[in-house]
């Protein structure tokens, strides 16, 4: 039964990345103009000048005058191939840009779900419990803060703050020293030592919207009967809100892997920004912005690929963890 | 398929007490949907303060001409980085004592090597008037008038209440004017969110079957694209000489495909939830059609929900908009936002020489806030038999 | 040469002095321990017969240490090339006064300038050990620079007449540069930043992904992901003059004094590091070998607020580049102190910060009509209070300026330079009463006779240039005062160049190169740019296709672009600054442009402890600083 579920689900996501691909191709080539138009115009800057047949040329070389039909093909056909193409503005294959990046996003995303984890799962429930209490307030205050400011405001000024006054490094997620070393566990505490500022300023904006959810779900679970009943058997007051309520409350924090992880890419943009962070965030802006197309499909790809693969496993865990919940 | 995620509790039958503390039982039994919901909102004093910022915001952003004291996009070469003054107003003069508002003249001096600049008090006062005369402007481009809130008397002076940018614009306007095109972008952002979530998750709600598998699939679908490059996409297909009020439009639609997805799935789970209440049973049973059924009863039953949910859509908006000025997509100047504010804001000389320039931040915060807690209010209240 | 580019610059002296003999031959202390190991040949066999020496501008130096500096965005790889520099055949002398031998021991010319003979230096070696002879120059022009598949269309600055460059091999150290006609400026253009490309392949390594001398070349494009044919494997294997992959293989030998380790400069880099070239070719006065510091280290920070906030922090060494702003200068100073740094001074080369370009070939008959007229330009030009924009935009740093040479320089022509700056709304309202605009409507905006409003519409990139919209929405307000109505807009880069491109603007606005290099920018008063020429667009198409597109100029261009071919293949150089001194008094009779201001000098950071570094030097891309100053020179004091 869950085993077909699961089929289901995967084989479904077959025409889904279809679909992707085909409208991140026309969104990438929405924007007037190609990858020259923004090359020329950066030569332009640089008082470089470009005649009209180099300009043919680059085109012809990077295959931007075939028809648009022709160039999706032509790139689905190699990205099919594990192949995703030459990047434009770096002159380099995709696939040798694309995936430090991506394992980067992934690590530093999943670190900030953790953290937004342990900042909304006590604060949650001791909401629910309290509710209305002065904790309560305060608790859900600081979480909306976190949601209300900004990140790329937060993220600046933490950074100046860190920097003049306490001498800390400069955004990154590497010392200098370490940034081009090989794993070792001086790599990992450096990695630490670094990784809490965006996890911080990433992690804020989600923690409010998990600590409200956790707060709701909780709040339904503490009035079932099966809860007086508990109570009346004689169990703990911890014990009763943690054996049950709470774990039929945890529903959506599952469920948050989903949804979380593209939100944190899209968010961390902004932030990687400002802090100087090599995840795929910048470069994706960077690739749209000057028309890199296949640096940027890829990375368009992979992310939704990403999304999609996150919604599966919280759909699977879900199904796994509360029978009420139905497949079909 | 799972789609309990994150839905609200089933608006389960019967009376709750609690919602009805000061009332009597009696009166909760008969009082309408409504009237319990404001009840119970009553109760919930963070959001009814909310409910206040929220309208005090607006009242700014209808009143932006009266309440600014300059043309928010006029430069003066004297204000460079003016910091913010204090009002004062008790004025102790040779005469006596008078009671009127002024503050402490500055000027403005420029280290010629590090090119820093400081404003010194001139020892001169300002002196400012309620209801005086000031930059010429035309109320919603209609009334002509030239009278603001708080003005100085001689106009050709500067009272910066908030400071001055760098080119010695009165950041007070600013950030008023702002106010109006940041909060009114949530509002209608939020009303088109409103058609698209409540058609398409009602559809599918109701429905259910095929139809539903297929708009669940486009949210899921709209869901997995990453947001940038649909906002750049959409962003550069802005013709770049339309009007401010034309980009303004676009932007707003923009943030608006932030929000529908969300309020899709919110109004779908309550319509599978409902539709096999007892009510709409009743009135499937009666022979009312379908159209009938889904506008006289169910969405009223929904109101309350999807108010709260829309209030909680609009500080997403209004963030998502400050977003977008970073990332240079969204509105630019000359427009004016919160968003176009932060941007113009963002770099280490403003937070070293120029922290004022960050008040449009404080009212983002303020503005998120105030939506985030009056939506909750709205939510445990919408809820009036629940808890 | 001399003459050509004379500016006026203190505290920059001349650097290279011609061959001397060098006794005392020091080298880095890890090299001197690596040909005690054995591993590396020892220094004289690595040093060319007759380095090139180079008088360090303040003191001999001591070997050791790292110079951070910072790149932003991904895309920044010019910042290498500004440092390591153009290593090419010639170069600039430091003051920007004129062009010197680089990798070129000497050089002769024929009697009409179109053959050059190169001596190149005896027992140079690339960066790997192995010689640089004149095979090297031979493989680029025989199989690079006159092969299609390679180069369909050949580099403009190789091509006179119609006809690419060729090579005549003389001698392993001599080689003969030919072209079809004379060309005057040749040697000049070979110290541009990218006219590297004689020196740039190393034959015997590149040669690999050449199909002339590797057979099977196919199979190795085929074996690389995403490359489907030999030059995109050359490419990405040998780099390109101004793309990335320069940087990203650090197994590609150079001439440059340091070289990239690892990875190399890729999309993924955090960090890229360069290390001292053990066979550089240059030594100092004493005969130690270059450079003095060790490596390089390279930081990549997305935004260019990052980059500032690391200078304040005391992490860059040297750098101008993204953080040298009038808006950055208090904060620069305010923190130099505390985080051990000094301030240099970048003198710009360029002439205006901000140009108004004026559409003379508008699509529209009327606002072409307007434009056209040159009293109307002046009304527009003394209707601009340049005080105000120059007291509020830039800090108070500048002075009126339309565009062209800077009074420090032998061009100067003060009539182009300030003509109609002074601040007269009045005078401008009677002028465009009396040109046949003095009817207005109801919210006293001038009309066409078509009683259309006289409004422009403008765009401006306002990510690049934020000063330009500050400068634009000041100037509405002075125009509004003469019944001329103006919007500005920001847009997006290649938005801003596409409609350029397409002749849709009324007029564009951007910086006015041609300060210290009026002979290498001339496009404010020579329509020869496609894509900064703005005044004219159909004009430059008319130009550079030889008068089969675009639009016919005007007879003072006409006149204009005449002189420039013969400028172009000048010899003499007394007679080509005549030919740019006519050019300029035509530009500024005809007054097609107006500018604002001078652009401002800015300041930069260098570590309080680094030595050799000018105080102050000139800032351009003609002149791709700081290479020029000689980084390679720069040291550590104890």
């Amino acid at each position: 039964m869950i085993w077909r579920y699961i089929l289901k689900r995967i084989l479904w996501m077959i025409p889904f990345m279809f679909g992707v691909s085909v409208v991140s191709f026309l969104l990438i080539q929405a924007p007037p103009g190609d990858f020259l138009t923004t090359y020329i115009a950066k030569l332009g800057e640089s008082n470089e000048l470009l005649d009209q047949a180099t300009i043919d040329n680059l085109r012809a070389r990077f295959g931007l005058d075939q028809p648009l039909y022709v160039q999706y093909f032509k790139w689905v056909g190699n990205v099919l191939q594990g192949d995703f193409g030459m990047s434009f503005e770096w002159r380099q294959p995709v696939n040798e840009l694309v995936w430090e990046r991506m394992a980067l996003t992934l690590l530093v995303s999943m670190a900030t779900l953790l953290f937004t984890w342990a900042i909304a799962f006590p604060i949650g429930v001791y909401s629910a419990v309290h509710k209305y209490s002065i904790g309560d307030y305060i608790a859900t205050m600081i979480g909306f803060i976190g949601l209300a400011t900004p990140n790329f405001l937060l993220a600046l000024v933490l950074m100046y703050i860190g920097v003049v006054y306490f001498g800390s490094d400069v955004g990154g997620l590497f010392s200098p020293e370490y940034q081009n070393a090989p794993w070792s566990w001086g790599k990992v505490v450096d990695l630490m030592n670094h990784l809490w500022l965006p996890m911080v300023v990433l992690g804020t904006s989600a923690t409010a919207s998990l600590i409200r959810i956790m707060r709701a779900n909780l709040l339904d679970e503490l009035h079932k009967p099966y809860v007086d009943t508990a109570r009346a058997k004689g169990l703990s007051e911890f014990w009763l809100i943690m054996k049950y309520p709470v774990r039929v409350a945890l529903n959506p924090f599952i469920s948050t892997i989903g949804w979380v992880l593209p939100n944190l890419v899209s968010g961390a943009v902004i932030t990687a920004i400002v802090l100087s962070l090599p995840l795929a965030g910048p470069l994706m802006l960077q690739a749209l912005l000057s028309q890199d197309m296949y640096l940027a499909g890829a990375f368009v790809l992979l992310l939704s690929l990403l999304t999609v693969i996150g919604m599966l496993i919280s759909d699977i865990l879900l199904v796994l963890l509360d029978p009420r919940v139905r497949y079909d | 398929m799972t789609d309990e995620r994150a839905s609200g509790p089933p608006g389960a039958a019967g009376v709750a007490p609690q919602a009805a503390i000061g009332h009597s039982e009696r009166d909760v039994a008969i009082a309408s949907q409504w009237q319990l919901t404001r009840w119970a909102f009553r109760r919930h004093k963070l959001a009814l303060v909310s409910l206040w910022v929220i309208g005090a915001l607006y009242l700014l952003s209808i009143f932006a001409e009266v309440v600014s004291p300059f043309d928010p996009t006029q430069q003066n070469r004297r204000a460079v980085y003016h910091p913010p003054q204090m009002i004062h107003f008790i004025d102790r003069t040779e005469e006596g004592i008078r009671l009127r508002p002024y503050v402490y003249e500055m000027d403005r001096q420029r280290d010629q090597r590090t090119l820093a600049v400081t404003y010194v008090p001139s020892g001169e006062k300002t002196y400012l008037a309620f209801f005086g005369r000031g930059d010429a402007y035309k109320l919603w481009g209609l009334f002509p008038a030239e009278r603001h809130l708080l003005v100085p008397v001689n106009p050709r002076d500067g009272f910066y209440l908030f400071g001055a940018d760098r080119l010695g614009r009165d950041m007070f306007s600013r950030v008023i004017y702002g106010t109006r095109i940041s909060m009114s972008i949530g509002l209608v952002g939020v009303a088109i969110s409103l058609v698209l979530g409540v058609v398409l998750g009602g559809v599918s709600g109701f429905y259910g079957g095929r139809v539903d598998v297929l708009i669940q699939r486009l949210i899921e679908f709209v869901l997995s694209l990453p947001t940038i490059p649909i906002w750049l996409a959409l962003a550069a297909a802005l013709p770049p000489d339309w009007p401010i009020y034309q980009q303004y439009f676009v932007i707003t639609l923009i943030v608006s495909l932030v929000g529908w997805t969300e309020l899709g799935r919110v109004v779908r789970g309550r319509f599978l939830a409902m539709k096999n209440e007892d009510f709409v049973i009743a009135a499937r049973l009666d022979g009312a059609s379908e159209w009938r059924i889904i506008w006289r009863h169910m969405l009223p039953s929904l109101s309350s929900h999807i108010i709260a949910s829309l209030t909680l859509a609009i500080p997403l908006m209004i963030l998502a908009e400050t977003g977008l000025s970073f990332l240079g997509l969204g509105l630019t100047p000359p427009a004016i936002s919160w968003g176009v504010l932060l941007k113009e804001a963002q770099n280490i000389v403003s937070i070293s020489q120029a922290p004022w320039l960050f008040v449009p931040g404080g009212f983002v915060v303020l503005a998120v806030l105030a939506f985030n807690f009056l939506g909750d209010g709205l939510r445990d209240a919408a809820d009036p038999y629940g808890h | 040469m001399k003459m050509l580019l004379r500016a006026t610059l203190a505290g920059l002296t001349a650097a290279a002095v011609s061959p001397l003999v060098a006794m005392a031959q020091g080298q880095a202390p890890a090299l001197a321990e690596m040909v005690a190991a054995g591993t590396l040949p020892p220094l004289e066999e690595r040093l060319p017969t007759n380095p090139e020496v180079v008088a360090p501008i303040d003191s001999i130096g001591t070997y050791g240490g790292t110079i951070r500096r910072f790149l932003s965005g991904s895309n920044d790889h010019n910042s290498f090339l500004r440092f390591v520099g153009p290593q090419g055949l010639t170069r600039w002398e430091a003051d920007f006064s004129e062009v010197i031998p680089n990798v070129a021991e000497s050089w002769t010319t024929n009697e009409d300038s179109s053959e050059f003979t190169f001596k190149l230096r005896e027992g140079m070696r690339w960066s790997d050990g192995e010689p640089f002879t004149a095979d090297d120059i031979m493989f680029f022009v025989d199989d690079l620079l006159n092969n299609e598949e390679f180069y369909p269309t050949a580099p403009a600055r190789f091509v006179v007449g119609g006809e690419t460059m060729q090579a005549e091999k003389i001698d392993d150290v001599t080689v003969k540069l030919i072209f079809a006609a004379p060309y005057g400026t040749f040697l000049t253009e070979l110290a541009t930043p990218l006219a590297q490309e004689p020196v740039l392949w190393a034959k015997h390594y590149c040669q690999q992904f050449h199909p002339a001398y590797n057979a099977d070349v196919q199979a190795l494009v085929d074996a690389s992901p995403a490359v489907e044919d030999w030059p995109s494997l050359f490419r990405l294997n040998c780099g390109e003059v101004e793309a990335p992959n320069r940087w990203s293989n650090a197994d590609r030998p150079t001439l440059d004094p340091w070289v990239v380790t690892g990875e190399g400069y890729t999309a993924g880099s955090t960090l890229v590091m360069m290390e001292r070239n053990p066979y550089f070719w240059k030594v100092d006065t004493e005969g130690n070998q270059l450079p003095y510091v060790d490596t390089l280290q390279w930081g990549v920070a997305q935004d260019a607020q990052a980059i500032l906030l690391e200078a304040i922090a005391g992490n860059v060494d040297m750098q101008a580049r993204r953080i040298a702003s009038l808006a950055n200068q208090p904060v620069l100073f305010e923190n130099a102190e505390k985080a051990g740094y000094k301030l240099f001074q970048r003198t710009a080369a360029d002439s205006n910060d901000m140009a108004i370009h004026f559409n003379h070939t508008h699509q529209d008959p009327e606002m072409r009509a307007l434009l056209t007229n040159k009293d109307v330009r002046i009304a527009l030009s003394i209707a601009i209070d340049r005080d105000e924009i120059i007291d509020i935009v830039y800090q108070g740093v500048g002075e009126p300026w339309q565009i062209g040479p800077l009074p420090q320089h032998a061009l100067y022509n003060e009539q182009l330079g300030r003509q109609h700056t002074e601040y007269d709304p009045d005078r401008a309202n009677e002028i465009l009463d009396a040109a046949g605009y003095d009817q207005r409507n109801g919210d006293g905006v001038r009309l066409f006779p078509s009683g259309e409003p006289i409004v422009f519409n403008v765009n401006y990139p306002g990510v690049e240039t934020p000063q330009h919209g500050d400068t634009l929405e000041i100037i509405k307000d002075h125009w509004a005062d003469i019944g001329i109505g103006l919007n500005a807009t920001s847009v997006e880069r290649s938005i801003y160049y596409a409609r350029g491109e397409a002749n849709e603007h009324d007029f564009m606005v951007w910086g006015a190169p041609g300060g210290l290099d009026p002979t290498l920018s001339p496009r404010d008063v020579l329509a020869v740019h496609p894509q900064a020429s703005w005044f004219a667009i159909p004009w430059t198409r008319w130009y550079l296709s030889g008068g089969s597109e675009g639009i016919e100029p005007s007879e003072s261009m006409k006149t204009r672009l005449a002189l420039y071919d013969q400028f172009k293949a000048e010899a003499d150089q007394e007679k080509a600054l005549g030919l740019f001194r006519q050019i300029h008094q035509m530009a500024a009779d005809e007054f097609e442009i107006i500018g604002i201001t001078f652009r401002p000098s800015t300041y930069g950071v260098v570590n309080a402890k680094l030595r050799n570094v000018p105080e102050a030097l000139p800032g351009s891309w003609m002149y791709p600083d700081p290479a020029p100053t000689l980084p390679w020179t720069y040291y550590y004091a104890e």
